[in-house]
């Protein structure tokens, strides 16, 4: 794994979490591939990231008990586990978006104030 | 909370990691086919959609890693993955495996069980809220050598006084121990029992289970209540919760039960199982207990409570200030008395004459620990050497040196774990078989037992012994130079240098540590065959013995006191087979007496030399004859010497020679007392042999013997109005029959001259001798079995390294076999490698032995503890077995075929 990787997955630590459940809050259930897939939009490539390195996330999240992981099926026939939001997680978003917020409303000023 | 939720199920993965680790597959297959399928469309050929999903997706494999370590505690679940590789790894050799656990299962019962008399006995507090502020008060007689009081003592008005005067407790009181007849419900019987002050309960500060306790006011008031022991409520009320209020008769006066004291209540904290207190009376000082000799005797105890903030120095400081009081108030009768107070912790007071003993059975006990793990260290050695193959390969694969020792050290944590809990369950099994066996001579035994110190002790052991001996093994194996190792290939060649002197240590170690216990077994062997030599002084053969304690409600006064002696002697003279019968107030090998103070006619004592105390036994009938004491000179007592005639005594062979040396005793004259006591004058009409009145290990005392009819008239002032003489007595009868039979007897005869006087320890003379000879037996066998286990492990210690030896060398044996080399020069050969470690291992013990001498001495008993004998054949039977131990193996190599020399490569 090279460093820039390692660094993008620290820097990802906080805010990856809080992408997923957003996604899954918005999009409703998805699999690991759209996740992956509508992370790269969003991030419009900035992170470039492999995709396996969204697993961890997904387990951390699923062992908090905010998403839950149902295997299904694709449009294309094809099985994939689809992971869907639970109301704990949509608690969880909540708070996590405001203290999201929260953050980088004072990390905003901060830099306001020092330019 | 989900947080929580996460921990455990980090937890649970580490258990069920296998069906997550499957679907985490499926769902990476699923990802990458999904990404295969978008590359299609995209026009790729299905090969290089592959590839791309691949790329795209990233390493497989760290994926998965990264989805373990986020998922369940990695650390841990490495060291379960490593315990199941070491369990399967061991399965793999169980004769290794065995053979480790058996071994630190043993080390460890034993040390544990040990252990768990060392806790109870030295180390745990007493069992009283703040023990640390109990203490002991007693005097220290000027002039009296009593090495063999355990435990400092008072008179009666000692304990009016400083209850009284002193101000440093905040509670104190004296106590008594005797044996009460205990009567009312079926057979009468003989019971422990203590009298003591009511304030002794208020020091202690342990509440009654049932009832109430007494008070100091009760106590003054002579109240006739009774406190009875957990044990005494349970065998003899059937724990009936309406004992409260019921009376017991003690020596056939009532007494009324008003508590019950809780089961772990035990005071005075006497040695032994059976001299526990079964119940507690106020201790109600009688007016002449103050008076006449009763004032000059110390048989009572005190224990009091420290004041806050009082320190121990400070309070005995106080008690001398009440001390020098109490002697300048002596009575004329024994004005030249000078003693002071002396304040001792309770704890201390109670284990100080156990501490050698104990000392010595833990050091015995590490030191078998210690060749355990010399043993098991060496067996692992072996094993990492037989495994350096493995670990060279392993290591040029990759493997980190720590991973390695982690595993190393991961084996030894399981072999002594599983050992450590073996250990455990031999140490209860032994506990529940050997407490009763423990001597006499511990305080607290009750209380031994597994309890949560113990286990963890046991627990910390094993892992300590885990880790020590696995060290070495562990940095061997890393240290194997992958290089090296395989360029030697197959050979199995004289290896790994290193090792062997460090197994070599080992062996050395343990041979020099198993030889300073055989050395310590063999001198306490010695000192109980020295014991078993002692002239006793008597004749035990035939001959049976029985306490009687005449109640003072019956046998009020001398007459029918008189008669009752008269007729028992009588009737057991006649019985058949009656050979003597005798009366006397000391039964040889029963238990010393501190005996009592002299005055020798015409002897003046050198400067600041001690009282002159003698053993007094009071007797009466035939004595002599029954116990088979030898009469040296003169004559014994006969019918005529009775009240009214000439006062007389007889003495022993050691009193007549150290105050009429070279004279004839007969004739010389001593009385009681000191010289200011103007007791009336005895002559001496005897001498008889010196006679073991304890142990035969004790030194034997200065001994007095007088008719008994003769006692108040000898006691002169130091007699108490209206006393009673002969109120108890031990019978001695000599048969020609076989004493067992004549116990019946004698205990018929009993009841026929009073239906309910019971006779107590009735017992044959050998038995009693066999208990005094108790205490020493138990710690020379205990500690001679330890030496025996040391020196078997110690040279299976030294077989299996020359064994292992001899195996690496069989090449190069049969090499030197085919080039010429006799048999018996490769017998010589090995044999002298294991003779030479052997003889260091051996300088190293007597080093120990004489390390050691000092903590033995106080065990021994007319051996010097550098005893020659000893040491010399503690050190050729070590080297003897050293020699056999490497016969086998250089045997076996002398029989190398040459062929092999040629054919193994």
């Amino acid at each position: 794994m090279s460093n820039k990787e390692k660094e993008s997955i620290q820097l990802l630590q906080g805010t990856l979490d809080l992408i997923v459940l957003r996604t899954l809050a918005t999009m409703g259930p998805q699999h690991a591939y759209q996740i992956a897939t509508r992370l790269q939009q969003i991030s419009d490539r900035l992170l470039n990231l492999n995709q396996g390195t969204l697993y961890p996330a997904l387990v951390r999240l699923e062992q908090y008990g905010w998403i839950k992981g149902i295997w299904g099926r694709t449009a294309s026939n094809r099985e994939a586990k689809y992971y869907e939001i639970t109301k704990a997680g949509q608690r969880a978003l909540k708070e996590e978006t405001q203290g999201w917020r929260r953050m980088s409303a004072l990390v905003e000023r901060l830099l306001l104030e020092e330019s | 909370m989900n947080h929580l939720r996460r921990i455990f199920l980090k937890f649970y993965l580490l258990f069920a990691d296998s069906k997550v680790e499957a679907e985490l597959e499926r769902e990476i297959g699923a990802h990458l086919a999904l990404l295969e399928d978008e590359y299609l469309r995209q026009g790729m050929t299905s090969e290089d959609a592959r590839r791309a999903a691949r790329l795209a997706y990233g390493g497989v494999e760290q994926a998965k890693q990264l989805h373990r370590d986020e998922r369940g505690f990695q650390g841990l679940s490495q060291i379960l993955q490593d315990t199941r590789y070491t369990v399967r790894l061991l399965r793999k050799s169980p004769g290794f495996t065995v053979t480790a656990i058996l071994m630190l299962a043993l080390g460890i019962g034993a040390t544990t069980a040990i252990f768990s008399i060392v806790e109870a006995v030295l180390l745990r507090p007493l069992p009283f809220p703040d023990p640390d502020r109990l203490v002991t008060l007693g005097d220290e007689v000027e002039g009296l050598h009593c090495a063999s009081c355990a435990h400092s003592s008072v008179t009666a008005p000692d304990i009016r006084n400083y209850m009284r005067d002193t101000q440093s407790f905040s509670h104190l009181g004296g106590y008594r121990g005797r044996l009460f007849e205990l009567s009312g419900a079926g057979d009468p019987a003989a019971v422990n029992g203590t009298r003591m002050n009511g304030e002794v309960f208020a020091a202690l500060g342990v509440p009654p289970l049932l009832g109430r306790t007494f008070t100091q006011k009760e106590d003054e008031e002579g109240q006739q209540v009774a406190v009875l022991s957990y044990g005494m409520w349970q065998n003899r009320f059937h724990g009936d919760a309406n004992v409260l209020g019921s009376k017991i008769l003690l020596y056939r006066k009532p007494y009324t039960v008003i508590g019950v004291m809780p089961r772990d209540f035990e005071f005075p904290l006497n040695p032994g199982h059976a001299n526990q207190s079964e119940f507690w009376l106020p201790l109600s000082l009688q007016p002449e207990e103050f008076t006449a000799g009763s004032a000059a005797s110390w048989n009572a105890h005190m224990v009091g409570r420290l004041k806050p903030g009082i320190a121990a120095e400070q309070a005995q400081s106080d008690a001398n200030r009440v001390a020098q009081q109490t002697i300048r108030d002596y009575p004329d009768y024994m004005r030249s008395l000078r003693m002071h107070a002396v304040v001792t912790q309770l704890q201390e007071d109670t284990v100080r004459l156990a501490r050698p003993l104990v000392r010595t059975l833990f050091f015995a006990v590490i030191v078998v620990l210690l060749i355990v793990c010399a043993n098991l260290a060496g067996l692992l050695l072996v094993r990492s050497i037989r495994r350096r193959r493995e670990i060279a390969v392993r290591l040029a694969l990759g493997a980190r040196a720590g991973t390695l020792l982690r595993q190393a050290l991961l084996e030894n944590m399981v072999l002594s774990i599983a050992g450590g809990a073996i250990g455990l369950t031999l140490a209860a099994v032994a506990l529940r078989v050997g407490v009763s066996l423990l001597p006499q001579t511990l305080p607290r035994i009750n209380e031994i037992g597994l309890d949560w110190r113990v286990m963890l002790f046991a627990l910390g052991l094993a892992l300590l012994t885990g880790f020590l001996c696995g060290l070495a093994p562990a940095f061997a194996a890393i240290r194997t130079s992958v290089n090296e190792t395989l360029k030697e290939g197959g050979r199995s060649g004289a290896s790994g240098s290193g090792h062997a002197r460090l197994r070599s240590a080992l062996v050395v170690g343990e041979i020099a540590v198993a030889l300073t216990l055989l050395t310590a077994s063999g001198l306490l062997l010695r000192s109980f065959e020295k014991m078993r030599d002692v002239e006793l002084g008597f004749r035990p053969a035939n001959t049976l013995a029985a306490l009687y304690v005449l109640p003072q409600q019956r046998y009020a006064t001398q007459p029918a006191i008189d008669e009752l002696t008269k007729n028992l002697l009588n009737d057991l003279r006649q019985l058949p087979g009656a050979d003597a019968v005798g009366i006397t107030s000391f039964l040889p090998a029963a238990g010393n007496n501190w005996g009592i103070a002299f005055v020798i006619e015409g002897y003046v004592p050198p400067e600041g030399a001690a009282l002159n105390m003698a053993s007094m036994s009071l007797v009466d009938g035939d004595p002599f004859e029954a116990l088979g004491i030898r009469v040296l000179r003169g004559r014994v007592f006969t019918e005529s010497d009775n009240a009214s005639s000439q006062l007389v005594a007889v003495v022993n062979r050691k009193m007549a020679e150290h105050y009429w040396p070279g004279q004839d005793p007969i004739g010389k004259r001593l009385r009681r007392g000191l010289p200011e006591t103007s007791t009336p004058w005895m002559t001496v009409v005897g001498e008889v042999d010196d006679v073991k009145l304890g142990p035969a290990d004790t030194e034997t005392m200065a001994q007095v013997y007088q008719p008994v009819t003769q006692t108040v008239a000898s006691e002169g002032p130091l007699a108490s109005a209206g006393e009673l003489s002969a109120t108890d007595g031990w019978i001695v009868l000599h048969s020609r029959m076989d004493p067992e039979q004549m116990e019946d007897t004698l205990r018929a005869t009993m009841r026929q001259i009073d239906p309910q006087l019971p006779l107590y320890q009735l017992q044959t003379m050998e038995h009693a001798i066999s208990k005094s000879e108790a205490p020493r037996r138990f710690n020379t066998v205990l500690i001679s079995s330890f030496a025996i286990a040391a020196v078997l492990l110690s040279v299976l210690g030294i077989y299996a390294l020359i064994a292992f030896s001899v195996a690496l060398r069989e090449q190069e044996m049969a090499v030197r076999i085919a080039l010429g080399c006799q048999r018996s020069g490769v017998i010589l050969l090995i044999l002298n490698s294991g003779v030479r470690l052997a003889a260091v291992g051996c300088g190293l013990g007597l080093l120990g032995a004489v390390a050691a001498s000092r903590l033995l001495r106080s065990l021994l008993f007319e051996v010097s503890p550098f005893d020659p004998g000893v040491l010399a054949f503690s050190a050729i039977a070590m080297l003897l077995l050293a020699m056999a131990a490497s016969a086998l193996p250089a045997r076996r190599g002398s029989s190398a075929d040459p062929m092999m020399a040629l054919r193994g490569e």
